[in-house]
Order: structure tokens, then C-alpha cells, then sequence
């Protein structure tokens, strides 16, 4: 990007000091895989604001973003990471979208209406076109749901669409949707941060499921539209004047795929990119330290916890899961091993996803009334002796390895249980084989999900409704969550899975530990309004400019 | 000759058979499942989840996926990748440049600075050329070439500014220019292995009786080592032809570590995800190129060699 940025490269004389650090680095490397996580930065809370540096209200010719992953198709219903959907959020739009805040939006309809608990009508907007000039119509929207519905063309997000009765175009300029269940969560689904991005008719007809590779670009009808792709190496977007909305100030974006982390920071370092997404926690110091550089941290909607399986000893007994709770110091977990970079989790739904409604603060008080088992080694060896293994026993837990952190977490709560005699046996397993392994429905295991939408209900649904991992079934929760699920008020709605949450606390079969954060990191020469865990799901361009 | 040839093409088609056998159980039989690695930690329905188990035929009993794979194998169709859902043929084709020129690369730059190296070690044994080179040459074999990458990204790309620190650039020199670090960092491991292999060669012929036989007719030392290199001839190039095997090992790690969307990276993603038949492709094409290469070779031997050429004429 043309423009002063104060990270130079190092000069000749520091060749020696280049050597020397990278051998350091390399060790630092291995150091960190050995143990997991980096050493605590001194500072603790937010890490820079993102919006720093005065907007200069100039244009940025090319942004350059770092991506730490590779992409070989950029159709997030074929490919469905995170990254691509960060990608193809902004060249292809669905029925709605979400804002900042989190709450639905409207995108290719302009108004939605609930005319019935599963009855969804959409008003498909006038003014839009695709990127080839051709106006949206309601067939190509169709015709896109078809797509996104259908396991062959979509097999990454086909399956998201089970709840789906019939599409239907009831008018000229009017699409209806009804759903077989009544459900708060089904208003998600045509939207682009979920399972729907809509192309021209022709255009899906010509790429025969093949949407999304090199041969077949997308086509859609966001701010972008891509101009060159390399599968596994780079994406270049550029603006487009078929856009209706707010012209975004960056006029090009090329993403570079960098997947390793140590490669990243050296291209960083050398300033070849102005943004870096998903910055690595472990490594977040390095970054932090170099030149022109912010690091910015949001929530990530993400939970990590425990789940028991109370079908399985000696899971099944409520004393034994009481004592796991008593005996997690989920305090020192965020202070120490996330370094602040997280919160206490003290329920299913993330603060974040209550948007609208709430702000995640306020979010963060009404969750904390759900009845929490409070760090008490004492309490948890009176609850340990009134179970079935009074003496102790061992358990096995596993985690991911593209989550160190869960490891040492469980290193350190399993030094805890040690204490009142449960051994904790942790071991690391490759990502594939870990969530193979939750399909067997361990006696104890890890969840570490992230929430795509901004459905408070999203996790609780899954995790209180049937084929829950915890094999664990409450009439009570049961009604509530068939409750919540037809509500459409939304403090109602809310109030209702918190109702939910703290007949499941008490039961204890699931126990919350940490909310996450990710984090971006910035050249000093781009700053970015509103940056929140939804900014990078929403038009993000829109919030980018060029600062000084 | 003709008969030679026939023989060793049956040969490699019985191995290139035996190997998709064995590569396809031994993904079989690795931990994981398709499906879940296409839907991550999502709540999904049972019935989804057997949808997409049955679209790519996972329940089949082993011998019928395998045969399924392979009836289809021998018309040419390879299939299509899970993880991309592209049709396989394309999607390798557009990758090998990239991995063949940077292995073809990394060959080129250790053969000829590890043959010349391994020859002058030889002939100056016990001296400090000798040591010097043979010191550096088991660094180069015992460092891993992920970690050499990365040195060199930082001292060379980061430090220097010399080199670009990643992807594959445009045009021919600008594509060189992107390759050459990568190329190095391969390189360093292979020419100290050639230069050890060149070396255990040459002082071998050099001890031998012919030698001290020729010295003492009076022929110059250039004409001697003529002799000498001719014999050392079958062992170094053996030596080569094992060495694509190795190439091909290497540029995995390499081609991660300095983000380049070659075979070597897509081979790294596609056995995580399970991706059979992507991996499948990859390992027969790699198989071939190797025993295309040890076919080279022995056809090589028929040059070197009058004896071997006696003998080949013979039978």
C-alpha cells in the first residue's frame, strides 16, 4: 500500500542480530508447541484501540491481507472456513446479513416479515444488480437456495437448510420462506454469515458445482468482485460500481494465503501486508513488538468447556460433576493461560450474541445470574465423598491440537483434581481425530465451538436439545427450550434461555469455562471503525480508512 | 532390451497396484471422519451426517471403496477432491510446475555444486578443504529443511531483503527469483548427501589397485581421475535416483514453510482431511516419477557401463 509505514526491514549491520533472533525465533517456536502457550505480556485488557490514528479521508489503493489458512475454493458452502467466509462476505450477499452489533440486517430483501411463527417473508429490493449489470431477481434467488439446499453443490452448508419447508416466490418481488419447526435460529440461515450467498441463475448453471474454484469466480452482488485467483496462494477483490451502498474507501484487497505462523510474522515484519487476520494468541507478544503495528482484540463468540457424558461413569453421578466444577479455577485460567484474552464463561451463550437486545456488558450481567460453581477445593472433596468413587478415579480428556491453550488449561485444572484424587490423563490429538472422537461420546471431553451467528440460542439449542453430546435430557429444559425456540419476542426469547441455562447449571453436564478473543493485527497506516466480533462477518471494507 | 524394458514397466505397474492398495488402507484405517472434517464442531443431524457419509460412499464395505476407486482409476478418472470438490486431474495439474520447478531446482543446484564438491574432497582427503566441506555437509544432512527454510527466510528475505519471503511471482525470472530460497533450503540437505556419497565414491576407486597401476605407468593425474570418475560413475547416480524420492519427502515441509501452492502442500492438507482420493492420485504420480527415475538410472548403467552393456546384449 503506497503510503508511510513505520515498519522498515533491518538494515545490513543487523544481519548478525537477524541471525541471532532467528535462531531465537525457531526456539521460541519449538518452546511454544512444547508448552502451549506464550510467556504473559505485561499488559493486560484490550490491546490498542482499534480506531486509532486520525482518518485522513484518503482512499487506500491496495490492501494487503495476510490470511493465516489457505484457500482452494472460495465458495464457503463447498469450503466453509471462517476465512472463507470473511472472503466471499463481501462479493456475495444473502437474503439478509448481519451489522456490527450482531443483529440481522437487511441485504438482498428489504424488509422481512414473521407473519407466522414458521412462515419468513422476504421483499426482495429493486435497485440491486450483480457484478455483470444484470438486476437480482427473485428466480436467481431461488435458484440460489436450491443450490445452497443441495448436498452436491454445497456439502459444507447443505445440511443447515434441514429446517426448511418450502421456498416459494409469492410475488413479483416477494420470497417466502416456511420452516417445519418453529425456531428462532431459522431467520439466520439466508443470510451470507450462514448458508445462503446468491449468484446470478446463469452463473450457477454455467459452474455446474463448481462455483467458487478459479475456473468459476464468484459472482454475486456485494461491494466486490473477484478479479484474480490463485487457488492456495492469493485472491484479489476489487470494488465494483454496481454496488447501491456506501463506496468503501479501499479500491483493491488482495489476500496472500501465508498458512504458517512463523512465515506470516516474517512477511509482516518485512511489511508486506497491512492487516493480518486470526493473529495466533501464542504469538500475539512477537507481533505486539513489531514496528507500526496494532494488535486489536474482540470477542470471538467462541466457548471452550467441559461435557459430561451422564451416561457414563462415573459422569452419571451429580457429586462427581459438582466436584470437576468446585475444583476449575476458571479465573486463573483467563488471567494465566489466556493472559486476559477471554472471559469467565458462565453460560452456553456468548454476551456477543445477544445483540439488539443487549450490549455485551449488560449481556455479561444478566448471564452471570445463572448459578455458578464457585473455585472451592474444600467443597470439592465433600462432593467428591458423598459420590460413587469417593476415592478418586482417572478420566482421559483430549484436545485439539489447533487449540494449545485447551491443553494447558487442562494441565493446570488436572493438577487441581490431582489434589482431590482425580487423575486427569491429557492428551493432544490432530483437529480431524479430535472431532472424531466427539462423535463417540467420550465420558468427558472438550467443546470448543465457535457460535457463526448471532443466535444467543445457537450452542444451547444443540447442547439442550436431543442428540445433545451429554446424553442428557430434562423434561423441564426440554419445554423451556420448545418454548424459547417458538418465542419471538426477544427479551422474552432471552429470558427464557437463561431460564434453560440455570436448570442445566444445577445438573451440571455441561460446565463453561471461557468465552475466547481472536485478534487482527493492523499497520499503523489502516484503521478500522466499529471493530467488533461481527465486523469481519458484516461489509468490512465499509469500515476500514486510511489513517495518519 | 526390449525385454528388459517390458519386464521393468510390469514390475512397476504390479508396485504402483501394491501401493494404492496400501495407501488406501492405511487412510482407511487412519482416525477421523470426512464427513465431520467437512461440518467441524456444527450441530448437525444424524441424517445429514449420513447423507454426506453416503454421497462419498464411506459406509462400503473397504475392498468395494477400493475397487470403486480403482475401477474408476484405470479409465483415467481419479475423481473429485472432497475438500475442494474439484475434479482431481486439473487441480494436480496446476500445482506440479510449481513443485517441479523447485525440486528440479533444488536437483540441479546439488548435484552440480555436491558432485565438484565430493570429487575435490576426495582427491584432497585428510587436507582442510576436506574437512571443512565434510564438517558443513553433516550440518546440511542432519538439519531439517523446515528449519533451514526458515533461517534463510529471515537472514536472506527478512534481514537482507534479497528474496521475497513467500509465494511463486510472475513471469519467468520473477518466479526463479521466488523459487531460488526455497529451492536452497531443499538443496542444502540433498548436496551434503550427494557430497558425502560422491566422496565415499571416489576415495574408494582411488584405493583401488588400478590406480596406483595407472600413477605408475605415468599417466597424468587428469587422465587417472577420468578413469576414477568413470567407475565412481554407477554409485553416484544410483545415488541421484534415490534422491527424487527424498526431493519429493522435502518439499512438503518446504512448500508450507514458504507458502507456495505446490503437490507438497496439497499433499499436507489433503491427508489431514482424509481426503482419499486426492492422496491417492498424489501417491501413484509420486510412485511413477520414481520409478520412472530408478528406470533412467539402470538405462543409465547401459551407458556407463561396457560391461553392464555386455551384459544386458547378451542375455
Amino acid at each position: 500500500m503506497a503510503g508511510i509505514d513505520e515498519r522498515g526491514v533491518l538494515s545490513r549491520r543487523g544481519l548478525l542480530k537477524a541471525a541471532v533472533t532467528g535462531v531465537t525465533i525457531l526456539s521460541a517456536a519449538t518452546l511454544l508447541e512444547a508448552c502451549g502457550a506464550a510467556p504473559a505480556p505485561e499488559s493486560s485488557g484490550s490491546g490498542g484501540s482499534a480506531a486509532e490514528g486520525a482518518d485522513t479521508g484518503k482512499d487506500i489503493e491496495l490492501l494487503r491481507v495476510a490470511l493465516p489458512g489457505s484457500l482452494s475454493n472460495l465458495y464457503p458452502g463447498q469450503e466453509s472456513g471462517i476465512l472463507n467466509y470473511y472472503v466471499a462476505g463481501i462479493c456475495m450477499e444473502g437474503l439478509v446479513g448481519v451489522d456490527t452489533s450482531g443483529a440481522i440486517v437487511p441485504a438482498l430483501a428489504s424488509k422481512v416479515e414473521r407473519t407466522s411463527p414458521t412462515t419468513y417473508v422476504y421483499t426482495i429490493r429493486d435497485d440491486a444488480r450483480f457484478h455483470d449489470g444484470s438486476p437480482v431477481t427473485a428466480d436467481d434467488i431461488l435458484h440460489s437456495i436450491e443450490m445452497a439446499r443441495d448436498a452436491k453443490a454445497s456439502p459444507s452448508t447443505a445440511s443447515y437448510w434441514a429446517n426448511l419447508d418450502k421456498a416459494t416466490k409469492s410475488g413479483a418481488n416477494e420470497i417466502t420462506l416456511s420452516s417445519k419447526t418453529a425456531d428462532e435460529a431459522f431467520g439466520w440461515i439466508p443470510s451470507n454469515v450462514d448458508a445462503l450467498w446468491i449468484a446470478p441463475k446463469a452463473a450457477w448453471e454455467k459452474a455446474k458445482n463448481q462455483i467458487g474454484t478459479a475456473q468459476s469466480l464468484l459472482v454475486g452482488s456485494g461491494p466486490y468482485k473477484v478479479t484474480d485467483f490463485a487457488p492456495d496462494s492469493h485472491v484479489e477483490l476489487t470494488r465494483v460500481d454496481t454496488w447501491r451502498g456506501t463506496r468503501p474507501k479501499v479500491a483493491k484487497i488482495r489476500f496472500e494465503f501465508i498458512a504458517d505462523d512463523n512465515t506470516r510474522l516474517l512477511a509482516w515484519k518485512a511489511n508486506k501486508a497491512d492487516m493480518s487476520l486470526n493473529v495466533p494468541l501464542a504469538q500475539a507478544r512477537q507481533w505486539e513488538s513489531a514496528a507500526g503495528t496494532r494488535v486489536v482484540y474482540a470477542a470471538d463468540r467462541s466457548y471452550a468447556g467441559l461435557t459430561f457424558n451422564v451416561s457414563a461413569k462415573p459422569f452419571d453421578d451429580v457429586h462427581v460433576r459438582k466436584a470437576i466444577a468446585h475444583a476449575v479455577n476458571r479465573d486463573a485460567i483467563v488471567k494465566n493461560i489466556l493472559h486476559g484474552r477471554g472471559q469467565v464463561a458462565t453460560a452456553l451463550s456468548t454476551p456477543e450474541q445477544f445483540g439488539g437486545l443487549w450490549t455485551p456488558d449488560q449481556a455479561t450481567k444478566e448471564l452471570a445470574a445463572i448459578p455458578q460453581y464457585a473455585y472451592d477445593l474444600e467443597q470439592a472433596k465433600k462432593e467428591l465423598a458423598q459420590s460413587s468413587v469417593p476415592n478418586g478415579f482417572t478420566a482421559a480428556l483430549s484436545y485439539p491440537n489447533t487449540g494449545p491453550h485447551l491443553g494447558t488449561a487442562a494441565l493446570a485444572f488436572g493438577a487441581d483434581l490431582k489434589k482431590i484424587g482425580i487423575t486427569l490423563d491429557v492428551k493432544e490429538l490432530p483437529i480431524e481425530q479430535w472431532l472424531a472422537e466427539l462423535n463417540t461420546f467420550p465420558p468427558l471431553s472438550y467443546m470448543w465451538y465457535f457460535n457463526t451467528t448471532g443466535d444467543p440460542g445457537e450452542l444451547a439449542s444443540w447442547f439442550l436439545g436431543e442428540g445433545n453430546p451429554a446424553k442428557y435430557t430434562n423434561a423441564t429444559i426440554t419445554d423451556t427450550m420448545a418454548k424459547a425456540g417458538a418465542e419471538s419476542e426477544p427479551a422474552k426469547r432471552a429470558a427464557l434461555l437463561i431460564e434453560a441455562q440455570s436448570a442445566q447449571a444445577a445438573d451440571v453436564a455441561y460446565l463453561p469455562l471461557w468465552w475466547g478473543q481472536s485478534a487482527i493485527a493492523l499497520s499503523s497506516a489502516v484503521g478500522v471503525h466499529d471493530y467488533t466480533s461481527y465486523t469481519l462477518l458484516a461489509n468490512w471494507p465499509e469500515h476500514l480508512y486510511a489513517a495518519k | 532390451m526390449l525385454a528388459f524394458v517390458l519386464r521393468r514397466a510390469g514390475a512397476t505397474l504390479l508396485l504402483l497396484l501394491a501401493l494404492s492398495l496400501l495407501v488406501f488402507g492405511l487412510l482407511y484405517l487412519a482416525p477421523g471422519d470426512v464427513a465431520r472434517n467437512l461440518l467441524g464442531t456444527r450441530n448437525v443431524t444424524p441424517e445429514a451426517l449420513a447423507q454426506i457419509r453416503a454421497r462419498y460412499h464411506l459406509d462400503d464395505p473397504f475392498l468395494q471403496q477400493y475397487w470403486r476407486w480403482l475401477t474408476h482409476a484405470v479409465t483415467g478418472d481419479f475423481g473429485t477432491s472432497i475438500r475442494t470438490g474439484r475434479p482431481i486431474g486439473p487441480l494436480m495439474l496446476e500445482k506440479t510446475g510449481i513443485t517441479a520447478a523447485t525440486a528440479g531446482l533444488a536437483f540441479l543446484l546439488s548435484v552440480l555444486v555436491g558432485v565438484p564438491a565430493g570429487i575435490a574432497t576426495a582427491v584432497r582427503r585428510g587436507r582442510w578443504l576436506d574437512r571443512v566441506l565434510v564438517t558443513v555437509s553433516v550440518v546440511g544432512v542432519s538439519a531439517p529443511g523446515f528449519a533451514i527454510g526458515l533461517l534463510l527466510l529471515y537472514v536472506f528475505a527478512l534481514g537482507l531483503g534479497w528474496f521475497p519471503i513467500y509465494g511463486t511471482g510472475e513471469g519467468f525470472l520473477d518466479s526463479l527469483w521466488h523459487l531460488a530460497l526455497p529451492a536452497v533450503a531443499l538443496a542444502l540437505g540433498l548436496g551434503a548427501f550427494v557430497v558425502k556419497l560422491t566422496r565415499a565414491a571416489v576415495i574408494r576407486e582411488l584405493d583401488q589397485d588400478y590406480v596406483t597401476f595407472a600413477r605408475g605407468r605415468g599417466l597424468s593425474e587428469g587422465a587417472t581421475l577420468r578413469i576414477v570418475l568413470r567407475n565412481a560413475a554407477i554409485p553416484i547416480v544410483t545415488s541421484l535416483g534415490l534422491m527424487v524420492a527424498y526431493l519429493f519427502g522435502g518439499t512438503v515441509l518446504i512448500e508450507v514453510t514458504f507458502a507456495l501452492p505446490g503437490l507438497g502442500s496439497l499433499m499436507e492438507e489433503s491427508v489431514l482431511f482424509k481426503d482419499i482420493p486426492v492422496v491417492q492420485a498424489l501417491t501413484l504420480a509420486v510412485a511413477f516419477v520414481v520409478s520412472a527415475a530408478a528406470f533412467l538410472v539402470d538405462l543409465s548403467y547401459l551407458l556407463i557401463d561396457p560391461r553392464v552393456r555386455a551384459r544386458a546384449v547378451r542375455r
